[in-house]
């Protein structure tokens, strides 16, 4: 059963097509790594995938409900509010620039969403937050505040705090390129980590060697388009698509 | 000295009034320039517009001019409003214009980041607002709002010219009646006592949001 699978999604941000027909099927406990220039539509197609931007056109399925589908009129119409909402938990979703709650101590990010949205105690939550810190390396920091924690342990924490809600997939963008280089490894290594327990994952991200280590799939878009996909071996190492080997010649030169 | 003291029963008897104004004002503007602030910025198109024009028509106008509407502008189509209730509708909704600006411009300084990060977690938009939005508008607008209520000590003493007996008017009637200037002097240590104590406790709150940036 496909974990998730969109279906040529369109998109326009007023007459700029920023996704033009693109469809994605994601197993159980695949990683897979999106990978393609700035401006190509990665970010969007994550964001429409958990619906912080809506779709024109296509359908997206998730666990093999449907969140939207095209209606009689050819534009995609969505379900239920309160059925979207429940899919919606299914994602956890880790932003490039973290995007933690600055007023809240590292351990109340994480209890929020248990406890306002799941109506978790307390107590439970906050058993559930250390866990999840313990698990990022960071329960040293429990009653931090963020600005007083690195670029790369506030990541960690944005990633412990999108698992509070123990979601199906996670999505990632970007998740390193706001960082120092020196501290994109302990990101990474938290990801490395949750791809080994087999939690599905979708990583928009620059990181070659993170993709070709960890994904099971790379997916290279272009232009709104998927312009080629499969084994990390296959597209990273022997692409096929012109437009594929002259971004990964920019890529691996800019090392 | 003596003179002075002779003075100080019905300078603290204006002195009370101002205070009373001073409260009453700011208990009740706040909470409403919060709310139009986000009135303010509704989706809801005619409410934001509503919004808008309200804050055009009450901070493009003197404070002097509406308080006189409120008093003798309704009197004069037959509206009587009590002395102190036109003093409150006049400086609350001055007020409340005032601060819904504050606060709009606060809303819209947080990142956009904020929202969705709440979003994905799934607190819908109260709690977004109440949770995450509002504690950070806080404590961003806390400087400019100290500078609206230390303005708002200052403006009482517009209040005179509906002829309520606040400090001010109780200085000017003593120094008119004795023909000296030390019942001002005297209003001015008030005022200055007043809106001292407003800026500490201002740098006090300031000091106490101070634990996140
Ligand atoms: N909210 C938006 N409004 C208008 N244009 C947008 C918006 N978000 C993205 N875009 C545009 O869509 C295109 C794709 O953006 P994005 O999905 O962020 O690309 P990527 O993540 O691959 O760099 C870009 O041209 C960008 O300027
Ligand atoms: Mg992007």
């Amino acid at each position: 059963m496909a974990m998730l699978q969109a279906t040529d999604i369109h998109k326009k941000f007023g007459h700029l097509k920023v996704l033009k027909g693109v469809s994605l099927q994601v197993e159980k406990g695949e990683v897979i790594a999106i990978i393609g220039p700035s401006g190509s539509g990665k970010s969007t197609l994550l964001r429409c995938l958990n619906r912080l931007e809506r779709i024109d056109q296509g359908c997206i399925e998730i666990e093999s409900e449907t969140m939207a589908k095209n209606g009689p009129k050819g534009w995609a119409v969505y379900s239920d509010e309160k059925d979207i909402e429940r899919m919606r938990r299914k994602m956890g979703m880790v932003f490039q620039n973290f995007n933690l709650f600055p007023h809240k101590s590292v351990l109340e990010n994480l209890m929020l969403a248990p406890v306002l949205v799941n109506g978790m105690g307390k107590t439970e939550a906050e058993k559930i937050a250390r866990e999840l810190l313990d698990k990022v390396g960071l329960s040293f920091k429990a009653d931090n505040y963020p600005f007083e924690l690195s670029g790369g342990q506030q990541q960690r924490v944005a990633i412990a705090r999108a698992l509070t809600l123990n979601p199906s997939i996670m999505c990632f963008d970007e998740p390193t390129s706001a960082l120092d280089p020196e501290l994109t490894g302990e990101v990474l290594h938290v990801m490395r980590d949750l791809a080994l327990e087999h939690m599905t994952m979708i990583v928009v991200t620059h990181e070659i060697g993170f993709a070709r280590e960890v994904a099971n799939r790379v997916i290279f878009m272009d232009d709104g388009l998927i312009v080629e996909q499969g084994t990390a071996e296959e597209v990273l190492l022997n692409p096929t698509q012109e437009r594929t080997k002259s971004f990964l010649g920019t890529v691996l030169m800019a090392r | 000295m003596d003179y002075v003291l002779t003075l100080m029963p019905s300078m603290l008897k204006g002195w009370t009034v101002t205070l009373q104004i001073f409260f009453i004002v700011l208990i009740f503007a706040l909470p409403l320039g919060v709310i139009m602030g986000i009135a303010r910025l509704s989706t809801f198109k005619p409410l934001a517009w509503f919004m808008e024009l309200y804050v055009w028509l009450f901070r493009g106008t003197p404070l002097l001019l509406q308080l006189l509407f409120w008093y003798f502008g309704l009197m004069a189509v037959g509206l009587r409003l009590e002395r102190e209730m036109a003093v409150y509708v006049a400086f609350v909704l001055n007020y409340a214009a005032y601060l819904a600006e504050i606060f709009r411009s606060g809303i819209q300084s947080i990142d956009k980041g904020q929202y969705e990060a709440a979003d994905v977690l799934g607190l819908n938009r109260k709690q977004t607002m109440s949770q995450i939005v509002l504690p950070q508008v806080f404590k961003r607008v806390m400087p400019p709002i100290g500078n609206e209520v230390i303005n708002l000590v200052k403006d009482t003493a517009l209040v005179y010219i509906i002829a309520m007996s606040e400090l001010s008017r109780a200085a000017r009637i003593h120094a008119v009646r004795d023909e000296n200037l030390i019942p001002f002097a005297i209003a001015a240590v008030f005022y200055l006592l007043m809106t001292a104590i407003v800026q500490q406790f201002f740098k006090w709150l300031e000091s106490k949001l101070d634990y996140y940036r």
